[in-house]
């Protein structure tokens, strides 16, 4: 039950706080309609992003993450959410601002494992992470071959087999062959996979679940902006 | 005389070998039903309409499309959709009941009609025991359980991947597990599925171990195939089922789905799905070689809506899982179902109730094929020491249980009320006599001990009583003989296989 309300008559403050209870909420044209009208007061773009919508998915985030919330529920957020940046992203792209990142994301060859894949997703898009889904049983080839035309800063791999598992370096050492690993940042995950491992391998970092892939990818996109505002 | 037959009767049950005989299941009570014949109607007609209207996904797999075109399906880029007509012209080829051969004939399967196999746990990458916790398996931890599985009266067959034995190449592993079960086990065991070439290493080893002519009769490799629910079945698993039908070997088709995520939150919904994919891979195996040897697998869990984990034990899958045993005899086949499954980390009392709570309709629907019977924990990521041992216990009841209860003369015990009478007590009456020692199920974890005693004795709970039988099981464990000839056969097909593999040769040019 929505009340009807004036968004003219709020303050900037006011409208992202009711934008976090949209989105919160999975209400897509409401976050959409708020989201310009915060831009109609000429809030930089970048803001509406970072105050507006990644603060609400934060809560939405953490409630997930104390399980609050249940999983079709944040997937609507994230859907609201997604919903919001399309109004932002050609303007974030037109005024430079920083994005929160992109991520490539697929299930290993061999390994056809994909709702913990797909739960990644959701969360990272829901926090504003740009997302490309590769899908199941994907090659060094196509993850390359993504790599090169989505120019991501994160490749995330999930693989639920041990004997998908040593195909995950596979992948890592293609990155490395074709030049492109310093450009990502590679994160692994699924249910049999390890810190250790992770180590081995050599990927960046290893998530336990959504939430922890979701803190660990925000974690390294601010290191890149410290680097890229020290550089 | 009555104490001569009585050692007698123990020296049969194989206990001074130390290596008890197996206990058949056969289950003599009627199996409870949650459908009446509308509501399997209405689960039949659902799924007819989900393969000839939605269709199924085939990913990476031609030659599967091609067989399917050949026989009548409509077949569009790696969608198939196929009519009921079509379908069930060779459902219907597939037997209703089958043996699968184990190396000790007595331990050759009946699978079907009122027989229950029960096999362990298929899968975990970890194990855990109460000493070390949980680490990765290797061919050590395979080994002590497929040694447990053979001290396990209760447990019919050797199973297949009783844990990923990580320390050995993926490449590989199937070699050594194959050859572990074979060697360490008389029971019946499953072959490789994760490869088409894997799954031809395994029916070799069949052949070496029984002969050609012998497994082509009877199948003696059982492999394990999944749908990648939802509506969808992939190249492995194809590739696998493929090797199986041709060679007459059997297999399990399971779509295993985790409701919420795979299919529909309704279990009308997933039940109709799970259906149209079971009976989907079971036509695909007739159409390959008509008569080939399946079984109707069903294993269902649901998303737990607040993290993704799947859940077990739950109202839902019960309800689910006596569905699925009414659906597989309506079509006249084996069923698999269930299992000891919990999510629970360690044997704990989340662990014992989600055990019991699918164990106990997995054998009062009736099914026939149990994997999982004993180990799990953890969703299938464990294979655990003791919680293997504490589901031993519980299939032990569970082979009592299913007897009912028996109505001879001798039963209502006339001579014993005329003994004892009013008033007194049994303990010492001739019938007792006669049937104490069977009567009631003997426990062999759990304690009946007064307090004081248990917390003289130390204050052993059952988890930590379990530690001390699996070891105790490993001590006692006796190899079972082979004939050397064949072993030196199985073993030099394993080395030229590792090398073949080693040196990057797809598949086997082994002669036969
Ligand atoms: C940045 O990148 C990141 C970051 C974090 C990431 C990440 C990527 N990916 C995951 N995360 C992390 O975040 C997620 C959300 O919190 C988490 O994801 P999870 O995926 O862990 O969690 C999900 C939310 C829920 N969990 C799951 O969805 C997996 C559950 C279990 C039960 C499972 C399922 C459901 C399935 N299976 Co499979 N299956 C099992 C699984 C046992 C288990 N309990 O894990 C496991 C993994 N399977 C196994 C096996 C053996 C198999 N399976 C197979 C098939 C299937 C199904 C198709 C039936 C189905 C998958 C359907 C699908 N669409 O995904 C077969 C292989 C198919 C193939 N080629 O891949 C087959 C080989 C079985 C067979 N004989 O047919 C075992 C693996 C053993 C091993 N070798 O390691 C297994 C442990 C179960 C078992 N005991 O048999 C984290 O891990």
């Amino acid at each position: 039950m929505t009340e009807e309300l004036d968004l003219t008559t709020l303050s900037v403050e006011e409208l992202y706080e009711v934008m976090g209870d949209d989105l919160y909420d999975g209400y897509k044209e409401e976050v959409v309609e708020g989201v310009k009208e915060a831009l109609s007061r000429n809030v930089a773009p970048y803001d509406v992003l970072t105050s507006g919508l990644v603060a609400g998915m934060e809560i939405v985030g953490n409630d997930f993450r104390d399980g609050v919330l249940f999983v079709p529920e944040v997937l609507m957020a994230a859907n609201a959410m997604k919903a919001g940046m399309a109004v932002l992203r050609p303007l974030l792209a037109e005024t430079g601002a920083p994005s929160v990142g992109k991520m490539v994301i697929g299930t290993v060859k061999g390994d056809i494992h994909d709702i913990g894949k797909n739960l990644v997703a959701m969360m990272m898009e829901g926090a504003g992470f740009d997302v490309i889904n590769l899908g199941i049983n994907q090659s060094a080839e196509n993850f390359i071959a993504a790599v090169k035309e989505h120019q991501p800063t994160f490749v995330g791999m999930s693989a639920l087999l041990t004997t998908t598992m040593p195909y995950m370096k596979v992948i890592i050492d293609a990155l490395k062959e074709e030049g492109l690993r310093d450009q990502v940042t590679v994160l692994v995950g699924g249910a049999p996979l390890n810190e250790a491992f992770a180590e081995a391998i050599e990927a960046d970092a290893y998530c336990r679940d959504a939430a922890v892939a979701v803190e660990t990818a925000k974690k390294f996109a601010a290191i890149r902006r410290q680097r890229a505002a020290a550089s | 005389m009555k104490r001569r037959e009585r050692r007698s009767r123990r020296r049969d049950t194989g206990s001074a070998r130390g290596v008890p005989a197996v206990i058949p299941i056969i289950n003599k009570l009627p199996f409870t039903e949650v459908l009446d014949d509308n509501g399997v109607q209405a689960i039949h007609q659902a799924s007819m309409r989900l393969l000839k209207e939605t269709g199924i996904l085939v990913i990476d797999y031609p030659p599967a499309l091609e067989t399917f075109r050949k026989h009548g399906a409509k077949v569009d880029g790696e969608m198939v959709w196929i009519d009921e007509d079509t379908l069930m012209h060779f459902v219907q080829q597939a037997p209703a009941t089958f043996s699968q051969l184990a190396r000790n004939p007595t331990n050759t399967l009946t699978i079907g009609g009122r027989n229950t196999i029960f096999a362990p746990v298929y899968g975990p990458p970890f194990v855990a025991d109460l000493d070390r916790g949980r680490r990765e398996a290797t061919l050590q931890d395979f080994h002590n359980f497929a040694k447990l599985t053979q001290m396990t009266p209760y447990l019919h067959a050797a199973g297949g991947t009783l844990v990923e034995p990580q320390d050995i190449p993926v490449a590989e592993r199937h070699l050594d597990m194959l050859l572990a079960h074979i060697t360490l086990t008389d029971k019946a065991f499953m072959g490789s599925v994760t490869s088409a070439d894997n799954a031809r290493d395994s029916v070799t080893m069949a052949q070496i171990l029984f002969g050609a002519d012998a497994i082509r009769q009877t199948p003696a490799v059982l492999g394990l195939i999944n749908a990648s629910s939802p509506l969808r079945f992939d190249d492995r698993m194809l590739g696998a089922l493929e090797v199986y039908a041709r060679a007459g070997q059997a297999a399990i088709i399971t779509p295993f789905i985790i409701a919420g995520a795979m299919s529909p939150v309704t279990m009308a919904a997933t039940l109709a799905q799970q259906n149209a994919e079971a009976l989907f891979g079971i036509c695909y195996a007739q159409m390959l070689n008509p008569g080939t040897p399946v079984i109707y697998g069903s294993f269902l869990a649901n998303i737990d809506m607040r993290s993704g984990a799947p859940c077990f034990g739950t109202p839902e899958n019960t309800l689910a899982l006596y569905a699925g045993a009414q659906l597989a005899r309506y079509y006249n086949l084996p069923y698999r179902s269930g299992g000891n499954f919990t999510a629970s980390r360690i044997p704990d009392a989340q662990a014992g109730y989600e055990s019991a709570s699918t164990l106990w309709p997995t054998v009062q629907a009736g099914t026939n094929y149990v994997l999982h019977a004993a180990g799990w924990l953890e969703g299938g990521l464990i294979s655990g020491y003791e919680k293997f041992v504490l589901d031993s216990e519980m299939l032990g009841i569970m082979a009592r249980y299913v007897q009912g209860i028996s109505l001879e003369e001798d039963d209502f015990a006339w001579d014993a009320f005329a003994e004892v009478g009013p008033g007194n007590h049994f303990l010492g009456s001739a019938h007792t006599m006669r049937h104490y020692e069977t009567a009631f199920y003997q426990h062999q974890v759990f304690s009946m001990d007064n307090y004081e005693k248990w917390e003289e004795e130390g204050k052993e709970d059952s988890y930590k009583k379990a530690n001390a039988v699996w070891k105790q099981m490993l001590k006692n464990y006796q190899a079972p003989p082979i004939d050397p000839a064949v072993a030196e056969a199985l073993n030099a097909f394993v080395e030229h296989r590792r090398a073949e593999i080693r040196a990057g040769k797809p598949r086997s040019d082994w002669p036969g």
